[in-house]
């Protein structure tokens, strides 16, 4: 690894942050290690054709972006009876043995150099925890970041047939001159018989760098759920994943990203097929115009005993200028034969004879183009019942069209 | 009383060494009439019917397409001034043309998902209007006109400038007239434009489209393929009701008599090699039913 953030980066700043946090040692030397680790670990993968690599994360200046002891943010959690909405500290003093138990027990903070920094430098984190039996709806973290860098943690527990629906969305506050970096790490352990329904939708400013990853686990007749929309942001390396650890265990994935200017969209969606009878749906629709770059790789991996898996993948990139450049590869990865699968994706412009169709009708062919790429998201924002999110990612959407 | 007048119309496929299509053809439609345009396939009837309606895909190396209007074609409020009344299309955009009542029934109308039907044509009358009203505005009053339309959208009077000439409540009736005319279901306002359509469905909605949109022409491309004995009779009814009841001038394109024994036509043309070989009454559709299009190729061949 050649990438070195070290310079400005000291084990004082972390257990500085963990002291600050009233963490247990446990904690505060996973974060250590994480760090001392760094010096060894890999970016995350990225899609390679001949000649390039799709993401070029290692140029990314870390020595600039970084700015360990400065996580100033605004955060706004909204609970649902019956269930605990928790900031980080409190999370701890109230249930360390719950967070002791599930933290890192999904992602592994040294999983790759991203992660393993996150996990040294968080200090903006919100516990979730749904007790057995409860149903609660429209949690809501809304992150607005302030700092240079801002490096966020989720946890979601759900107990046995408890149900929850998340919205976390993140947004730029104040202006900080140059560029700036968001990595958010999301967890979610879904207990047998419970719903995870989490939806995320990302407007940062364009100055900022953004490293996601999103990983759940369900058990037994569990469900989770994701919608990832993404805006903003400069560049997004952005990963939604599901292991499907337990027998009919189901997960839908619902994806849309509108790039512009010369925005970078780097998005994944995987799922491990692992228990008998399990389901998973992979949706994905984005736009390009401008300069914009896509990437997108879909995973669907069928393990050796996951007998009756039932699993669909698609994608469509739609391309509104001639600039903007895509690149789709859905994978399928099958070791029990026992298996209903599909996967495809595909890239495209505006259909020039829907174009003609419209505008022979007496509709301008910009209002046309419009209604056309309006229309390109509906079959996904059908799939979102979150009303907040959907409604307000049809706005972002409609407002670039506009600008 | 408007007419669309092709002449000497020369048209190649708009590419470099493209396809020669048309090769002079001359046509007149009059509103309140009914053509129907005849021929093998490849004669260039459904090249033609593009051209005026403006495909990209076309392009035109000689003639003309123009619509001539009249003082009253857009109703009697509507003041059409007198060095505004002959349109060159060629020079227009689609939805110019269109703005100017020139309307395209297509053979196969897309599918558009995720845009309703009632969305589509809501956006598409209230721009026809809107654009109608922009081609027609006196030069000079262009610029005044300008500021008082700054001045409406900051009215606290005016509500959503969004909502058009036509408001949704109005236009939802309009439309709900006009399908139970055609004998449609009214789901389908509701549903995305084409998707999932059956042929016949889809060409039902081509009609109803021009029933809301009250074009002064409509050229209709063999809208009567695909449809059965039921949906035909359905269809034609409303091809009748636009001539009737809207006085528009129907173009209809078409490789079957079987449509015109609904649809009567006061002319019927035939074309071949892209040009219009024979025109005459009905009686020449009932001849090419009954002989095929050989003497037409013989006649004009031999005479050439």
């Amino acid at each position: 690894m050649s990438t070195q953030v070290h310079a400005n980066l000291t084990r004082e700043q972390v257990e500085q942050i963990s002291a600050d946090l009233d963490e247990p040692e446990w904690l505060t030397e996973t974060r250590v290690e994480a760090l001392e680790a760094l010096d060894d670990l890999d970016m995350p993968d990225v899609i390679r054709t001949p000649g390039r690599d799709w993401t070029n994360l290692h140029a990314l200046d870390f020595e600039t972006l970084v700015d360990p002891l400065n996580a100033a943010e605004d955060k706004d959690r909204v609970s649902d009876e019956g269930i605990e909405v928790l900031e980080w500290s409190e999370a701890l003093a109230e249930h360390g043995d719950l967070v002791e138990e599930h933290f890192a027990s999904v992602v592994d903070p040294e999983e790759n150099y991203l992660t393993a920094l996150s996990t040294a430098l968080f200090s903006a984190g919100t516990v979730i925890y749904v007790p057995e039996g409860v149903d609660a709806e429209d949690v809501k973290i809304r992150t607005q970041m302030n700092s240079r860098s801002l490096f966020n943690y989720t946890l979601v527990v759900t107990e046995e047939s408890s149900s929850v629906t998340i919205l976390e969305r993140q947004s730029t506050g104040d202006d900080v001159e140059g560029e700036r970096y968001y990595s958010g790490i999301v967890e979610v352990v879904a207990g047998e018989n419970s719903r995870v329904q989490y939806g995320a939708l990302q407007n940062l400013d364009e100055e900022t760098y953004n490293y996601t990853l999103k990983r759940g686990h369900a058990d037994t007749y569990a469900t989770v759920d994701w919608i990832e929309g993404n805006i903003g942001s400069r560049l997004t390396k952005s990963s939604v994943e599901t292991y499907l650890k337990g027998d009919s265990s189901e997960t839908k994935t619902v994806g849309a990203f509108f790039g512009h200017d010369d925005q970078h969209i780097d998005i994944a969606a995987r799922v491990w097929h692992q228990g008998e009878h399990t389901t998973a749906d992979l949706v994905t629709r984005g736009v390009l115009d401008d300069q914009a770059r896509s990437v997108y790789e879909g995973v669907q991996d069928v393990g050796t005993d996951a007998w009756d898996t039932s699993s669909y993948q698609r994608e469509n990139t739609l391309m509104l200028s001639d600039e903007s450049e895509a690149d789709a590869s859905p994978k399928l990865i099958i070791n029990n034969h026992d298996t209903e699968a599909s996967h495809s994706a595909t890239v495209g412009q505006v259909d020039a004879q829907d174009l003609f169709y419209m505008t022979s009708r007496g509709v301008h062919p910009q209002v046309a183009k419009n209604m056309l790429v309006e229309g390109f998201f509906v079959p996904v924002l059908d799939e979102v019942d979150v009303d907040e999110l959907r409604d307000d990612l049809e706005e972002l959407v409609a407002e670039r069209l506009r600008e | 009383m408007a007419r669309l007048e092709l002449s000497n119309l020369h048209a190649k496929v708009a590419e470099d060494d493209g396809e020669k299509i048309l090769d002079g053809v001359d046509l007149e439609v009059f509103s309140g009439e009914i053509h129907a345009l005849m021929g093998p396939n490849g004669s260039g009837k459904s090249t033609t019917a593009k051209v005026i309606a403006g495909h990209p895909a076309y392009e035109v190396t000689d003639g003309e397409v123009l619509l001539h209007l009249e003082e009253g074609d857009f109703g009697e409020d509507f003041e059409i001034a007198e060095d505004k009344r002959t349109w060159n299309l060629l020079e227009l955009e689609p939805n110019e043309r269109a703005a100017l009542g020139i309307f395209l029934g297509f053979q196969y109308p897309a599918e558009i998902e995720g845009v309703t039907m009632t969305n589509f044509l809501r956006t598409a009358l209230n721009a026809k209007l809107e654009e109608r009203e922009e081609l027609f505005e006196d030069d000079d009053a262009e610029d005044e006109a300008e500021e008082e339309d700054v001045g409406y959208e900051t009215s606290p009077m005016e509500g959503n400038v969004d909502e058009g000439e036509v408001g949704v409540a109005e236009f939802q009736q309009l439309l709900q007239e006009k399908m139970e005319q055609l004998d449609m279901d009214s789901k389908f306002a509701q549903r995305y434009l084409n998707a999932g359509f059956s042929g016949g469905e889809k060409k039902q909605n081509e009609v109803l489209q021009a029933a809301i949109l009250e074009p002064s022409i409509a050229v209709l491309d063999e809208i009567d393929s695909g449809l059965d004995i039921d949906r035909l009779q359905d269809v034609s009814k409303g091809i009748n009701a636009l001539r009737d009841e809207q006085g528009t001038g129907v173009l209809q394109i078409t490789h079957y008599q079987r449509i015109l024994d609904y649809v009567e036509p006061d002319h019927v043309h035939v074309m071949l090699d892209g040009k219009i070989a024979e025109s005459g009454g009905p009686e020449l559709a009932e001849k090419l039913e009954d002989e095929g299009y050989d003497w037409v190729r013989e006649q004009v061949y031999e005479t050439a």
